[in-house]
């Protein structure tokens, strides 16, 4: 699904990732870990086409070199990034932000395209599986959500996008336990064989929800160590500190 | 430029009083000219260049024969009453909808050749503040005159169509619209402008609206089209205690369109609202001038305006609130935003603030710049391609506007006019 090797990646001349590889196959649930500033978020910009990165190694998803392809097309063959801080804007319905997004990429991918009563059936039964409240989809895009309500709705428009690749940057991050569970009952009900995730997380605790095939640890652009699950309990003990020295 | 001034005067000749204002009000005109850009409120729309540039020749427009205009620009499903105006001539109004008891419609064209009735408007004519004014004093043939009577609230809104046709071809008209609002009375009205074909023409309108206590007037501008024109108008207020006055602007078409709006918040808890957004492109050129004069206490006042500019197009707001020393408790803001999307296009944003009272809650704000970048991205992470997200937030920005729509009919009016505009444009 996803193959990187010997990534490197700068910005403005400082050198954030460094030889970074990692392999996702069909169905795998990777997390990676790491400190601040170990380049965890910097990955989820470059996978998902971020301008303002230089850029060598390569990249490939579904056995097509990923770094050419531009960032609308990523999201229509199936790339989906939850963002750590979902932007606002100001005056776009949510909903129809929503629908055309789902259209694009149902074009793409030679479906037929949604009408508004089809779409809002869907978004019903998603948002009810979820347990998300569906007044949201009715406010502007993000304006006024709360930090929770913010990332409710990042899990929701993947679950109506049906991406094959989910990328979650932080999506923990500032959640109380409700909004934590939704999140993390959101990505388990997407599991199955042909999905895969990268989940990108600075706390252990979103990995007691979802149990991840491996664990990496990212460290100063590199991932130092590779495990299964139980290596998050290790770091949650001995910190990311006593895995680098472990090593 | 060579306005023909005599033939005009002499083809209309009628009260004397009236006869005398015209003579007077084209001399003050050929003195000053068409105003230019070193006047003050004319800095970002130099008029005499722009008719220099567009009208080699344009004459006065003295009247039409023709009567009948095209049933066809009459909107459809949406209810309403009618004014109809063809070449800014009084041709019929319909009000099937209301008592028409308590409605008194009449030309301004009867009014004008009536002592006793010109006697009330007369004042209206002394109004010298700029050239146009003059221009308009010494040329109006026609216009109307509304009065709606003490508690009487519109059952449905009223559309004032504007049309032009053929004959107006290079010509420059004027005309006056006069409404008055009695006591606790309610008219939601809407000025739409249509021509038939893309004809260029010169429209110069002078409204003088009274709206008395506790009456509501909604007025909305509906400027979608007539690409090839070029308009003034000059709107005046006065409020009286509690009114509200709600005006919202769709400046869309014009090729040329200067709106300025006077409202005189002249008692106690009356309120004025002018909400407004311009999408230009080509090489459009809009302005608002808004004064809201706040002459008494515990008045309110806001003002919500979003611009858009794309390829050679230039968008100008001058929003002043000027505060008298009596209108303690006053609440005023304003708030312009503008996306300027090509190199070559301008925005001039202009807020002013002038205040003598001491105790008021006064607030502008104005920023011009680019779509955010994070913006685009976010969308584009969501499948859309650049032109769409563009597009979105480009709708999105200018719609938050249209949200602030009070009537709802109109508003779905406005917003599917809003629409289609919108998908023409290439953002």
């Amino acid at each position: 699904m996803l193959d990187i090797k010997n990534l490197n990646a700068s910005i403005e001349g400082k050198k954030i990732l460094k030889n970074f590889n990692l392999n996702i196959k069909p169905g795998e649930v990777h997390a990676i870990m790491g400190p601040n500033g170990s380049g965890k978020s910097t990955l989820a910009n470059v996978l998902s086409g971020r301008k303002g990165y230089e850029i060598e190694g390569t990249v490939y998803y579904e056995g097509k070199n990923l770094l050419e392809i531009p960032i609308e097309e990523r999201a229509q063959k199936g790339i989906f990034l939850a963002f750590q801080y979902p932007i606002e804007i100001p005056g776009v319905n949510t909903n129809n932000f929503l629908k055309t997004s789902l259209n694009t990429i149902r074009k793409f991918r030679g479906l037929k395209e949604l009408d508004s009563l089809d779409f809002l059936k869907l978004v019903k039964e998603k948002s009810k599986k979820l347990k998300i409240e569906e007044k949201i989809l009715s406010r502007q895009l993000n304006v006024g959500f709360s930090g929770g309500e913010k990332k409710k709705n990042e899990i929701l428009q993947m679950s109506i996008l049906e991406p094959k690749l989910v990328i979650l940057d932080e999506t923990d991050s500032g959640l109380d336990i409700d909004a934590l569970r939704i999140v993390s009952e959101g990505v388990n009900s997407l599991r199955d064989k042909n999905r895969s995730f990268l989940i990108i997380t600075h706390y252990q605790r979103l990995l007691n929800y979802i149990k991840p095939d491996f664990v990496h640890v990212l460290v100063n652009g590199k991932i130092v160590k590779t495990g299964f699950s139980d290596l998050a309990q290790e770091l949650e003990k001995d910190g990311y500190e006593g895995v680098s020295i472990a090593k | 430029m060579n306005l023909k001034f005599e033939e005009f005067q002499k083809s209309n000749l009628g009260l004397k009083e009236l006869d005398n204002i015209r003579i007077k009000s084209f001399k003050k005109f050929e003195i000053q000219g068409f105003p230019t850009k070193k006047q003050e409120h004319w800095k970002y729309t130099d008029l005499k260049n722009i008719i220099t540039n567009n009208f080699q020749n344009l004459q006065i427009f003295n009247g039409s024969k023709n009567l009948v205009y095209n049933n066809k620009l009459i909107i459809k499903n949406f209810e309403h009453n009618k004014i109809i105006l063809l070449n800014g001539s009084f041709i019929e109004s319909s009000f099937i909808y209301e008592d028409e008891k308590k409605i008194i419609i009449k030309s301004l064209k009867s009014i004008l050749e009536n002592k006793n009735d010109f006697n009330k408007i007369k004042e209206y004519f002394d109004d010298d503040q700029n050239s146009m004014l003059s221009l308009n004093h010494a040329l109006t043939n026609d216009g109307v005159v509304l009065d709606i009577e003490n508690n009487y609230s519109f059952n449905k809104p009223l559309v004032v169509y504007n049309f032009f046709d053929k004959t107006a071809e290079n010509k420059i008209i004027n005309n006056k619209i006069f409404i008055s609002l009695g006591d606790k009375s309610n008219l939601c009205m809407i000025d739409f402008y249509r021509c038939e074909n893309n004809i260029k023409y010169f429209n110069n309108t002078i409204h003088n609206y009274t709206i008395k206590k506790n009456a509501t007037l909604k007025k909305y501008n509906i400027n979608d089209s007539l690409d090839n024109s070029y308009n003034y108008n000059s709107v005046k207020i006065k409020s009286y205690s509690n009114s509200v006055f709600e005006n919202f602007l769709l400046s869309l078409g014009p090729n040329l369109i200067k709106n300025e709006i006077h409202c005189n918040l002249l008692e106690n808890y009356s309120s004025c609202f002018i909400n407004g957004i311009m999408l230009l492109d080509g090489s459009q050129h809009h302005e608002l001038k808004t004064n809201v004069n706040h002459k008494y206490e515990n008045c309110k006042s806001s003002q919500l305006i979003k611009s858009v500019l794309l390829d050679k197009s230039n968008g100008t707001y001058q929003g002043k609130i000027y505060v008298d020393k009596k209108a303690q408790k006053t609440n005023g803001y304003q708030l312009s935003k503008a996306l300027i999307l090509s190199e070559n296009s301008a925005f001039n944003s202009k807020p002013e603030l002038e205040i003598y009272a001491d105790d008021v809650k006064c607030s502008h704000g104005s920023t011009t710049g680019n779509i955010d970048e994070n913006s685009i991205f976010y969308l584009m992470s969501r499948g859309l391609t650049k032109d769409q997200a563009n597009k979105m937030i480009v709708e999105g920005f200018l719609n938050e506007v249209i949200e602030t729509i009070t009537d709802p009919n109109v508003k779905i009016l406005i917003s599917s006019l809003f629409n289609e505009r919108i998908n023409k444009v290439n953002v």
